[in-house]
């Protein structure tokens, strides 16, 4: 306590000595002044961590070791109708075990990647002006929140390289979050969540793919659903597509009313080639998209914000 | 881009509906934003000639007769200056809506007035701003006399009910060739299975000559100037053509409306002049950009006798203004066009004011060229142009039409060429690819024949051999995209229709479960019955919060291109932003909460893994709140709520007072958190907050929080349980003692073997040092 009086009587004192830059000529005012201000700035935040010090050495210690408070009843949960669990995450869970039912592996994607795995591994040229379409940020060390769980393809590729030895294909999901430097509104988030696969063997096809993405949303949505595509381009699938499905009429949807789920195409032979596949001898398939999206038109829900916003109003819902 | 239906049918001879075309466009070609509907937005629009016109006294308004095709003249008042008797003009009769307000929420409809309250008029003479044609207000439109006469619809006489395709350039980025009408209805003829004839003038066999070409056939030869080309380094500018053309009025307009103009202006640019109508025109016909400078002018900036026009890069800090007035300081990175030394022009972004355009130019020189795509992607990031030319520069435009849209455009001028000058040094050669059908159909998963696959290419352009079982597939010039045996694979399985392929399920049995996912889950289950509300919070956090709870910014990766200081570090621990969210809560007001967080952090100190990338870890965080008073300690209660994971998890942990100074325990209280430990490894901390980050956050008092790593928790976990079938006999038992809980339980456990304890109560009497811990026992035998 001394010690923050001792500084507010100096910040007084400085305080003081603004008279003095009067008597001096003019062209040394503005140094004074300088310097005058960068002291009490430093007196002001002395104070500001002395009292903050002080503040904390109030605090009473406890019995951390122990299982309730002196003289206090043991302590007890809330009860369970205030407890909630993020839609976000228990329609990831859902999304997993169709996937995993279906006989794909489960590997969670990184938040925190580098250029090898965003892009290079996935067959965009240096430079190339798609690198720019994603939106990426960039730490310091050019290290990348990643864009899109792609990032994970390389990866997982080569964890489960030796499946094909074997004569099992290679099949995994890989769930995260991502994240692109885009405004915030109803329908965009800079924060979101998406789910990527990866399928190899050597004798799959493109009828596969479409038939492993409609089994899907099949399972996910719970109906028959009618699918459409339409071409794409990404530099690590060739071809590539879009993929859709016709909005149920369960969940408000028109005939005709297509939504655009996810991304797809064929692995690239040149993705293969960096994870140590033979492409003249396996070729797969890969996608990517959205969970926030499937959740939203699960719910009914307009504004993808609201995931992110931590506001019990709108998660004790669910 | 926008594409006009009305001029893709101009090229393509389209049997099917305009709504079937479009979802085929759409699941076989590109993404089709949106379709603007322009079929009655000439509706009552009127070819008229105007019969009599008398200036109104001491306005600058003419009273006009005009001649509708109906029997009698109609009158209206025009303001325009170039009204006169005889002419063909366009009139909005009344109840036509204005088309260039078409767009707007309330569109403007024409109607009858009187004007200077004396003078009917009945609708209106537009000018071709008014038709959404143009973009400066000077005068009414004049039609041709030779294309129209009074009464005509104005909509018949240019073919303007029309749809207009807006589509998603992002879908193709890797096909410059659809940036043009042509190339367009060329894959539009492709789906629907028809061979598609490409104009003459896109194939003329000089294209594959080398080097310099001097353009000497019909009598064009090289007469008054002496133009060379030099390009020290072609890869960033493969091929440069240019032509210098004498014209007579090169910033004239065409006297009549022009079917030219309305093309372009449905592509979405203006009319300007003559020559930069020709200019865009061609670029929205074939994808080429091409750019006219004033040749006088670029010679004279040289100072050179003989005009030199060279393709470099530019020198860092290089400066040039540019048509628009704009001073900008060049990079190293951008491509110049410049006259001797003297950069007169940005390549494929904008020329230069120093050569541009005005109406004393004699002589115009026309480039058509390509550039490098990384080179212009940077000059458009850097300068922020987004033209259409440099849309159409940076999808990677094929070196071999340059030459011909050139040629194009000097015959659709008009002028006289003096000369054409073609560097050209290593022609492209397509890349030849060798496939079987087999490979086609087995990757797609189709059973399409060889003769159907060899139609479907030849339809789009492709050169077909047939050698043996292979297909040895030669791409034409524009396209820049084709390498691989997958992109044509791609091709076969896009113009027949991705939509045509049967689905099927290669099925195998069930993989294993993720263990995280797992653990996750358990703990989602447990925390939420236990009244806990899981959320989630942004991975990046302010250097202000980092301090608030006393994390070194230091220790965060640090985002170069946050989105705003809010977002800009990578947190280190979930804490902070539970405690964000806790204020938000305690503001709503919730009054009784617990909320938890599972995801991922990094701290720098963690350094990188075997793969040379951060160590990443997951974390579960929790805090429990109570805004109202609450005369408890919150530390035993957010105790209880970690208790429970352990015990679920049958982990064997142990809690001891909180010494760490790690990251994630900064804001925690020392003298109420105690560091969690399973055996001699650091779990976590749980324990209350400073006063001081509490009146930082400005939270309530009641607040205890904790965060556990679930790396570890994982690796210890079990599922095994040691039920006591056997609860009969059991006893309260009370310890008087100064010693902690913990001190106690030890001598207890030792004094009761084989039993299981539990905690009752803590009693400590007013001024008393001892305290009275109360166990319950229960007898396992």
């Amino acid at each position: 306590m001394d010690n923050i009086e001792n500084l507010k009587a100096e910040l007084k004192k400085l305080n003081s000595e603004a008279a003095k830059v009067r008597d001096l000529p003019p062209e040394k005012r503005a140094d004074f002044g300088r310097e005058l201000n960068a002291k009490k700035q430093a007196i002001i935040a002395a104070i500001c961590e002395a009292e903050k010090a002080a503040l904390d050495t109030e605090a009473e210690p406890i019995d951390v070791t122990a299982w309730c408070g002196v003289n206090e009843p043991m302590p007890e949960f809330y009860p369970a109708e205030l407890g909630s669990k993020h839609p976000l995450m228990t329609e990831l869970d859902r999304v997993i075990d169709i996937y995993q039912m279906m006989g794909f592996d489960v590997v969670e994607s990184r938040q925190l990647d580098d250029e090898y795995h965003m892009f290079d591994s996935l067959n965009f040229a240096k430079e190339h002006p798609a690198r720019d379409g994603y939106d990426t940020f960039r730490t310091e060390e050019g290290l990348i929140p990643p864009a899109h769980t792609s990032t994970m393809q390389h990866r997982v590729l080569k964890q489960f390289k030796d499946n094909l030895a074997a004569g099992k294909p290679i099949a995994a999901v890989m769930p995260g979050r991502v994240f692109r430097n885009e405004d915030v509104d109803a329908t965009h988030e800079h924060t979101f969540y998406q789910c990527e696969g990866v399928y190899v063997s050597e004798d799959c096809t493109m009828g596969d793919m479409l038939g492993i993405l409609r089994e899907f949303f099949e399972k996910y949505y719970e109906q028959k659903l009618n699918i459409r595509t339409q071409p794409g381009y990404f530099p690590f699938t060739e071809p590539s597509l879009e993929f859709m499905i016709e909005k149920p009429k369960s969940l408000g949807g028109k005939k005709g009313d297509f939504l655009e789920m996810l991304g797809c195409g064929m692995i690239h032979p040149n993705v293969l080639k960096m994870a140590g596949i033979d492409p003249t001898r396996y070729h797969g398939f890969a996608w990517g998209g959205g969970i926030d999206r499937l959740v939203m038109l699960r719910y009914g829900l307009n504004d993808i914000r609201y995931f992110e916003s931590g506001n019990l109003n709108f998660l004790r819902e669910f | 881009m926008k594409i006009s239906l009305n001029w893709l049918k101009q090229y393509i001879d389209i049997k099917i509906p305009d709504e079937e075309l479009i979802r085929l466009i759409g699941s076989r070609l590109v993404e089709v934003e949106g379709v603007i509907d322009e079929t009655h937005k000439y509706d009552n629009i009127y070819v008229v000639r105007v019969e009599k016109a008398e200036k109104i006294p001491d306005t600058h308004l003419t009273l006009c007769q005009i001649n509708n095709g109906g029997p009698e003249l109609v009158q209206v008042v025009c303001g325009a200056p170039n009204v006169r008797e005889g002419m063909l003009a366009v009139w909005l009769a009344p109840g036509a809506i204005v088309p260039a307000s078409a767009h707007e929420d309330a569109p403007f409809v024409i109607g009858k007035r009187k004007m200077l309250d004396k003078y009917e008029s009945s609708g209106m003479l537009a000018g071709a701003d008014e038709l959404d044609f143009d973009d400066k207000h000077e005068k009414i439109a004049e039609i041709d006399p030779e294309i129209a006469k009074p009464g005509d619809l104005l909509a018949d006489i240019f073919n303007l009910n029309d749809l207009i395709l807006e589509i998603e350039n992002k879908s193709l980025t890797h096909r410059p060739d659809c940036f043009g009408i042509i190339g367009f209805a060329r894959e539009v003829a492709g789906i629907l299975g028809q061979e598609f004839k490409d104009p003459e003038f896109l194939f003329e066999e000089r294209v594959f000559e080398r080097g310099f070409l001097k353009y000497a056939e019909n009598g064009l030869k090289s007469r008054d100037c002496n133009l060379t080309i030099s390009i020290p380094d072609t890869t960033i500018c493969p091929r440069y053509t240019a032509a210098v053309i004498r014209v007579a009025e090169a910033t004239e307009k065409s006297k009549y409306l022009s079917k030219m103009q309305i093309l372009i202006a449905k592509s979405g640019t203006f009319t300007h002049s003559k020559i930069v109508d020709v200019t865009n025109y061609l670029m929205y016909l074939t994808g080429q950009p091409l750019h006219a400078f004033d040749y006088d002018k670029f010679a004279s900036v040289s100072g050179r006798e003989n005009p030199e026009i060279v393709v470099r890069l530019a020198r860092e800090g290089e400066k040039l203004t540019l048509l628009d007035d704009t001073e900008v300081t060049l990079n190293a990175s951008d491509i110049v066009i410049a006259s001797g030394d003297t950069p007169v022009a940005l390549a494929g972004a904008m020329g230069g004011k120093s050569t541009m355009i005005d109406e004393n130019t004699k002589n115009v020189l026309l480039e058509s060229a390509t550039f490098s795509l990384y080179n212009l992607r940077k000059t458009q990031m850097a300068h922020g142009i987004f033209s259409e030319a440099i849309t159409r520069f940076t999808k990677g435009l094929s070196a071999g039409g340059t030459f011909n849209v050139l040629a194009e455009a000097v015959k659709e001028i008009g002028g006289k060429p003096l000369e054409v000058r073609d560097y050209y040094p290593s022609p492209i050669r397509p890349s030849v690819v060798k496939i079987t059908t087999d490979e086609i159909n087995s990757l797609l998963g189709t059973k399409y024949s060889t003769d159907l696959i060899i139609k479907t290419l030849q339809n789009v352009g492709f050169s077909i051999k047939v050698k043996g079982n292979a297909l040895e597939i030669i791409p034409s010039y524009w396209r820049t995209d084709i390498h691989i045996k997958e992109d044509i694979i791609e091709e076969v399985g896009r113009l027949l229709g991705y939509d045509n392929i049967e689905p099927t399920l290669p099925l195998h049995g069930t993989a294993n479960k993720n263990q995280m996912f797992e653990l996750k889950r358990g703990l989602r289950n447990l925390l939420s019955k236990y009244g806990a509300s899981e959320v989630l919070t942004y991975s990046f956090i302010s250097e202000r919060l980092l301090k608030k709870v006393g994390q070194a910014p230091s220790n965060s990766y640090k985002i170069v291109n946050s989105i705003s200081p809010e977002l800009q570090y990578v947190r280190q621990s979930i804490i902070p932003n539970l405690l964000e969210k806790t204020f938000l809560n305690e503001k709503l007001p919730v009054n009784q909460f617990a909320i938890y967080e599972m995801n991922k952090v990094y701290q720098k100190e963690w350094g990188l893994n075997q793969e040379n990338v951060p160590e990443e870890k997951t974390n579960l965080a929790f805090i429990i709140a109570d805004r109202k008073y609450n005369n408890k300690t919150a530390f035993y209660q957010a105790k209880k709520y970690v208790a429970a994971i352990f015990s679920k998890y049958n982990i064997n942990a142990t809690f001891v007072p909180l010494k760490e100074s790690t990251p994630e325990s900064k804001p925690y209280e020392k003298k109420r958190s105690a560091a969690i430990y399973i055996g001699e490894e650091y779990l976590g901390v749980v324990g209350e907050f400073k006063n001081s980050v509490k009146s930082e956050f400005k939270l309530a008092d009641y607040l205890a929080g904790f965060e556990i790593n679930l790396d570890l928790l994982m690796k210890h976990l079990s599922h095994s349980r040691k039920i006591n079938y056997n609860k009969t006999r059991s006893e309260d038992l009370t310890v008087t003692s100064e010693k902690t809980y913990a001190e106690v339980l030890a001598q207890v456990e030792k004094d009761y073997p084989d039993t299981e304890i539990s905690p009752v109560s803590v009693y400590q009497a007013d001024n008393q040092p001892t305290k009275n811990y109360t166990f319950h026992i229960v007898y396992k035998s």
